[in-house]
């Protein structure tokens, strides 16, 4: 699925804040969409959670930095972060350039499954994406 | 939108007001300078990579690490601040938040104009005048909010610069204080008078009037002041300036968009300072091989710069 040039994989969860997360029983993996990077621009620098760490949906999971805006990651879901992608704080421009595949962010062990539920589908999110261009449009 | 014309600050009032306007969750503009010089690191930034600490000591100069993004400036009374806190979810500000930048940065560029200066924005967040960077910006997220930082240089001390700035030897210091020199420019170099504050802010609040509508003009209530001696507290403990940031295995120093200068080590013994725009290299100096110099220079100037080009020259 696509919108505009934005690749929207249907076998994918997303949220409002631009991730992308794939439940494979337990785990989820998690990480930026085609939108999403596009949105954010080059990105410099990735400092993600350690293996571990606590997280519940909401909070502050890590930190990017693109150009010069600086800001957080959000967690969409609760759980352990089991992994997270070091090849990709080494080299945080694989968001920009393989955002469904090496871009990947965590692997996360959820601890309230429920959660999944209220993510969107691929088709809610296309319909958000395209109403976030189209209030854009508006702005300008 | 309320607005705190401000003029001369402490050096952390500088940073402190807009990062506690934003943790208040309080709009607003800020136009001030600082009334002492100061370092100001990026949210990112690693300190002891970045920063000789014991020349800012000896030089009384302190460090603040801010919350928005960039790299390490250099600032003083000679530069004049803009300062704009927006709830993130403003209706005015467009998703794609670099690209708010064009809209932020234009009474900065009108303000230059005024003065004769062809501004121009250099994307994403630069401005320039004759291709040569004038203004230094910088924006993130600071609590419910979105912060957007700038400021406009009166005048620019790139010896001291080049001093606060941790390089790996004293010929690089020299090649840094160069870069600067012949990419960045500043009012002093365009106008043959001294620019007050007053003359300054009121362009800019003429340009942001433009934007915003009317603005309210107001002084620091209580509650601003409060908060914003908690953040000199917060950004200025040891914990928070020493948070590891990106580490760079060799040095590099962003000069401008787009303009990197940075070290690579060529063999055991040498060392070569290389100057890249726009992804080509610019200039190539290679200090401890003194005999390869001018061969090397043939061949890479103008190349197209990547991490393998010197070891397959060599």
């Amino acid at each position: 699925m696509q919108v505009k040039n934005f690749v929207i994989p249907e076998n994918l969860f997303y949220d409002t804040n631009d991730y992308w997360i794939k439940v494979d029983g337990e785990e989820a993996l998690i990480g930026m969409t085609d939108y999403g990077q596009n949105n954010t621009g080059d990105i410099l620098y990735l400092e993600l959670s350690q293996g571990g760490q606590r997280i519940k949906q909401g909070d502050r999971f890590g930190s990017i930095e693109s150009g010069k805006w600086v800001g957080n990651l959000t967690a969409p879901l609760s759980g352990v972060v089991v992994d997270s992608n070091r090849e990709v704080e080494s080299n945080p421009r694989k968001v920009n350039t393989d955002s469904y595949g090496a871009g990947w962010m965590y692997r996360l062990k959820l601890s309230n499954p429920d959660e999944v539920g209220k993510l969107m589908a691929a088709k809610d999110y296309a319909k958000w994406v395209t109403e976030q261009i189209n209030s854009e449009q508006e702005i300008e | 939108m309320d607005l705190y014309n401000l003029g001369a600050v402490s050096w952390w009032e500088s940073q402190c007001f807009y990062h506690a306007m934003a943790h208040l969750g309080r709009e607003g503009l800020i136009i001030c300078y600082p009334s002492s010089p100061y370092v100001c690191l990026g949210l990112h930034d690693d300190l002891d990579q970045e920063i000789d600490r014991s020349y800012c000591e000896k030089s009384d100069i302190p460090i603040f690490r801010r919350e928005t993004g960039g790299g390490v400036v250099y600032l003083d009374s000679r530069q004049v601040f803009f300062q704009l806190v927006l709830k993130r979810d403003n209706p005015q500000l467009p998703l794609r938040r670099n690209r708010y930048y064009e809209k932020f940065l234009q009474p900065a560029i009108s303000a230059y104009r005024q003065f004769g200066v062809p501004a121009e924005l250099k994307d994403p967040a630069d401005i320039a005048a004759a291709g040569k960077k004038c203004s230094g910006n910088a924006c993130g997220d600071v609590g419910d909010c979105i912060a957007y930082v700038g400021n406009i240089l009166l005048d620019f001390d790139y010896s001291i610069m080049s001093k606060i700035l941790r390089v790996p030897y004293p010929k690089f210091r020299e090649h840094l204080r160069l870069a600067m020199q012949s990419n960045m420019t500043t009012l002093k170099d365009w106008i043959n008078y001294s620019v007050s504050f007053e003359d300054l802010s009121s362009k800019l609040i003429d340009g942001f009037t433009m934007q915003w509508g009317e603005l309210d003009p107001r002084l620091p209530d209580q509650e601003l002041v409060d908060k914003t001696r908690d953040i000199y507290k917060k950004l200025t403990c040891n914990e928070w300036l020493e948070m590891p940031g990106r580490r760079y295995f060799n040095r590099k120093i962003k000069i401008s968009e787009g303009v990197m200068l940075m070290e690579r080590k060529v063999g055991l013994n040498s060392s070569a300072v290389v100057l890249v725009r726009d992804g080509k290299i610019e200039d190539f100096n290679i200090f401890g091989k003194q005999l390869m110099e001018d061969r090397l220079n043939n061949n890479l100037i103008g190349q197209e710069w990547n991490e393998d080009l010197l070891a397959r020259i060599l």
